[in-house]
């Protein structure tokens, strides 16, 4: 299970990175949410949602004794990890980087995403 | 956190910056946004106090929930106006008030004037003054772009002014994003006679959250409601532009300076599905679900490579129609003008429109105008738009809004359709009694949205609206009947919205199904444990309603005031589907009686002692 991005619908309120912070840490911050809207605001490009694709091949735990399936379950990982991602596709805030746990199972960042820009790909 | 955001008093002069916190009693009183803006004008507003003197305060203010999950994230800036020389207020969505929220910020009062041009950083609850002087000239894009990258930061949010507010233009905006303007009542010559050009602000301060789990389910539930309704839905397709083919069916357009009603068939041109091939996707302010802005590509014709988002209903009718002017792309064009100087485009359409008459009149001529004014020259309104943004020739006397007259002379007056020294906007309030009367009370001079009392064109049952308003209202929008009570309710209603951050749209607008005091006494009490019942919300609207009133009367503003343009009660509709409508000045007289009454004002419309007693305005 991951989640999929249709940038073609992204209107860029922030609303998917607003319910991620408060789901996980009981407050609201965008700047503390596995999902992030890239977004020009002075420019008429489209905004893009960014989060971690759940890739088979975790290139971000490289170098590291971890086992993939515990580490899948956890919200804020480190800066190491997020500069490891090809994608870029990890939120940083200091030294802690912000990986999409996937709510458990239960993604609450579609929940208010109304113009579907992202959904659940199984 | 939500109730921890603090003021920020800043003098430009001194260079003095001084952070306070909010106490909760102040809360209490006035919520936030626009309810505490007009709580910090009232302690300097005098009829002496100059909108240009250092003493004008600019004030931001976040509304109490901005930034949180609620009905929109929005902002009022505020000021005495130079444009009507009363009270200045306007009201400003995208990221902007999101962002000063989690800066730890809740208000910015601002008063003194710099020496050199300047801007303000406040960065996680820090104030900084900063050199602007590479910015100035600058349009309101370039401006935040340079910002951003002076600061090496994309994610600081701008708010600031074009070459309009650096010239003083009476009516010139504050600008945050490509189109969110706060541009009503001139603040952005305010903002310019402070040498202040732009105010910037980044946060990563967190917004705590009083009960996390019911908050986001209530929220959830509540914005499923709202979504469902016809009115959302159609304006997260189109954005406001559907409101103009309402406008031209049913006779309540200005056209040719409110000469006409409805361009009729020509409509066409301007309704939202033409507007269709130029969208490139629709957007949304900070945390709104309804995402009813365009984003905007003009790929051929004379103004190819055009882009940027808009333009709204109100441009649409303001540069068009109101001009006679039916160029769908030459709107467009002229839209994004106003947003890069930095020019309220509802009043420049005012004012270009009353300059045209006058013109076609005879009352003014090519010797003052330098240039031939004819209805629907596109040309020579991108032409004009320069000249006023720049203070150039002509433009220089319609950059002074109404004072223009006196270059115009004493009979040019009866052709500005304005309210308290303020225009009236893209409309023609003759049909719709419910929005002629708020247009006549609005506490900013002529203004749709203080009120906005829409609800009466919906057709609802007369025991919906009973229901809603407590009392008798006619669900016929021609009809006098209760008119005085809808406008009353929503007068009240809106202020306590603009407090919360809340947007019109997410509110009841058009749908009575949408969030009202219920709701939003839960959502406050779920986020930051305050509680406030919904009949104590209720009181706040009317204690910020009175007190701007209080502002107003010391202006000497009463009753006699309270008015329309003299086209409106004078001049029937000529044509179109309101044919024959006008004001008949009695039966608007006992609206307004109506009114007063439920305000709990006296019959001249001034605050009574035991209301200002019982609202805790006066001890």
């Amino acid at each position: 299970m991951r989640i999929k991005v249709d940038s073609e619908k992204c209107s860029g309120c922030h609303l998917c990175e607003m319910a991620c912070s408060l789901f996980h840490l009981g407050i609201i911050n965008t700047e503390k949410s596995a999902i992030h809207i890239k977004k020009d605001d002075l420019d008429i490009s489209l905004n893009t949602p960014i989060l971690c694709r759940q890739c088979k091949e975790m290139k971000c735990l490289a170098g590291e004794e971890a086992t993939k399936v515990l580490e899948k379950k956890q919200f804020i990982w480190n800066r190491r990890r997020a500069e490891c991602c090809p994608f870029h596709a990890l939120p940083l805030l200091g030294e802690k980087a912000y990986h999409c746990d996937l709510c458990g199972g239960n993604p609450q960042c579609i929940k208010v995403c109304t113009p579907k820009a992202i959904s659940i790909a199984t | 956190m939500v109730l921890d955001r603090k003021i920020g008093f800043i003098n430009l002069t001194k260079g003095s910056i001084d952070i306070q916190t909010i106490s909760l009693e102040l809360r209490r009183k006035f919520l936030g946004g626009r309810g505490i803006n007009m709580y910090l004008l009232s302690q300097s507003y005098s009829p002496s106090l100059d909108p240009f003197s250092s003493e004008n305060p600019l004030i931001f203010g976040a509304g109490l929930l901005t930034g949180a999950f609620g009905f929109g994230a929005r902002m009022n800036i505020s000021a005495k106006s130079p444009e009507s020389g009363h009270l200045g207020d306007s009201n400003i969505g995208g990221d902007f008030g999101a962002e000063l929220v989690k800066s730890g910020m809740s208000h910015l009062v601002i008063t003194g004037k710099s020496e050199i041009p300047i801007y303000l950083f406040i960065n996680n609850g820090k104030v900084e003054i900063r050199d602007a002087g590479k910015l100035s000239g600058l349009d309101t894009v370039e401006t935040q772009k340079m910002i951003r990258q002076e600061l090496r930061d994309e994610k600081v949010q701008v708010a600031c002014i074009g070459l309009a507010g650096e010239n003083l233009v009476h009516f010139a905006a504050i600008r945050t994003g490509l189109k969110n303007s706060a541009a009503r009542t001139g603040l952005g010559a305010v903002m310019g006679s402070k040498n202040l050009k732009a105010v910037a602000v980044r946060g990563t301060l967190d917004v705590t959250v009083s009960d996390p789990k019911k908050y986001f389910k209530y929220y959830l539930q509540q914005t499923k409601n709202l979504l469902d309704t016809k009115w959302v839905q159609a304006l997260g397709r189109f954005g406001t532009p559907l409101l103009f083919q309402y406008g031209n069916a049913t006779g309540i357009l200005s056209v040719r300076n409110n000469q006409r009603t409805t361009v009729g068939d020509q409509g066409y041109a301007l309704e939202a599905e033409a507007l269709e091939p130029y969208s490139t996707g629709m957007l949304s302010c900070f945390s709104c679900p309804a995402h009813c802005r365009h984003r905007f590509s003009i790929e051929d014709g004379k103004y190819q490579g055009t882009r940027g988002e808009g333009p709204e209903y109100a441009s649409i009718g303001s540069l068009g129609t109101k001009l006679g002017n039916l160029d769908l792309q030459n709107i467009i064009y002229a839209t994004e003008l106003c947003n890069r100087y930095g020019l309220d485009t509802i009043s420049i359409g005012s004012y270009l429109a009353w300059a045209i008459e006058l013109y076609q009149r005879g009352i003014i001529d090519h010797e003052l105008t330098g240039i031939p004014l004819n209805w629907g020259d596109g040309e020579t309104i991108i032409e004009l738009l320069h000249r006023i943004a720049q203070r150039k020739g002509f433009g220089d006397i319609l950059a002074e809004g109404p004072l223009a007259e006196k270059a115009f002379g004493e009979v040019s007056k009866d052709y500005l359709l304005n309210i308290k020294n303020f225009p009236i906007e893209m409309t023609d309030e003759r049909l719709p009694k419910s929005f002629a009367l708020g247009m006549a009370t609005s506490t900013r001079g002529a203004c749709h949205m203080r009120s906005r009392p829409s609800l009466d064109i919906l057709g609802l049952p007369v025991e919906a609206l009973r229901k809603l308003y407590g009392g008798p209202v006619s669900n016929e929008f021609a009809s006098y009947s209760g008119k005085g009570r809808m406008v009353w309710w929503h007068e009240i209603f809106n202020a306590v919205c603009d407090s919360l951050g809340f947007c019109r749209f997410l509110t009841v607008f058009s749908s009575p199904h949408a969030p009202q005091y219920k709701q939003f006494s839960r959502l406050i009490a779920l986020s930051t444990g305050l509680l406030m019942t919904p009949k104590e919300l209720r009181t706040i609207g009317e204690r910020i309603y009175t007190l701007e009133r209080m502002m107003l009367a010391k202006d000497g503003i009463s009753r006699k005031d309270d008015t329309l343009p003299k086209r409106y009660f004078d001049e029937p509709i000529p044509e179109g589907p309101a044919r024959g409508e006008v004001i008949l000045r009695e039966k608007f007289d006992q609206m307004l009686d109506e009114y007063y009454r439920l305000h709990r004002w006296d019959k001249n419309g001034i605050p009574r002692k035991e209301t200002l007693k019982r609202l805790g305005l006066i001890g």
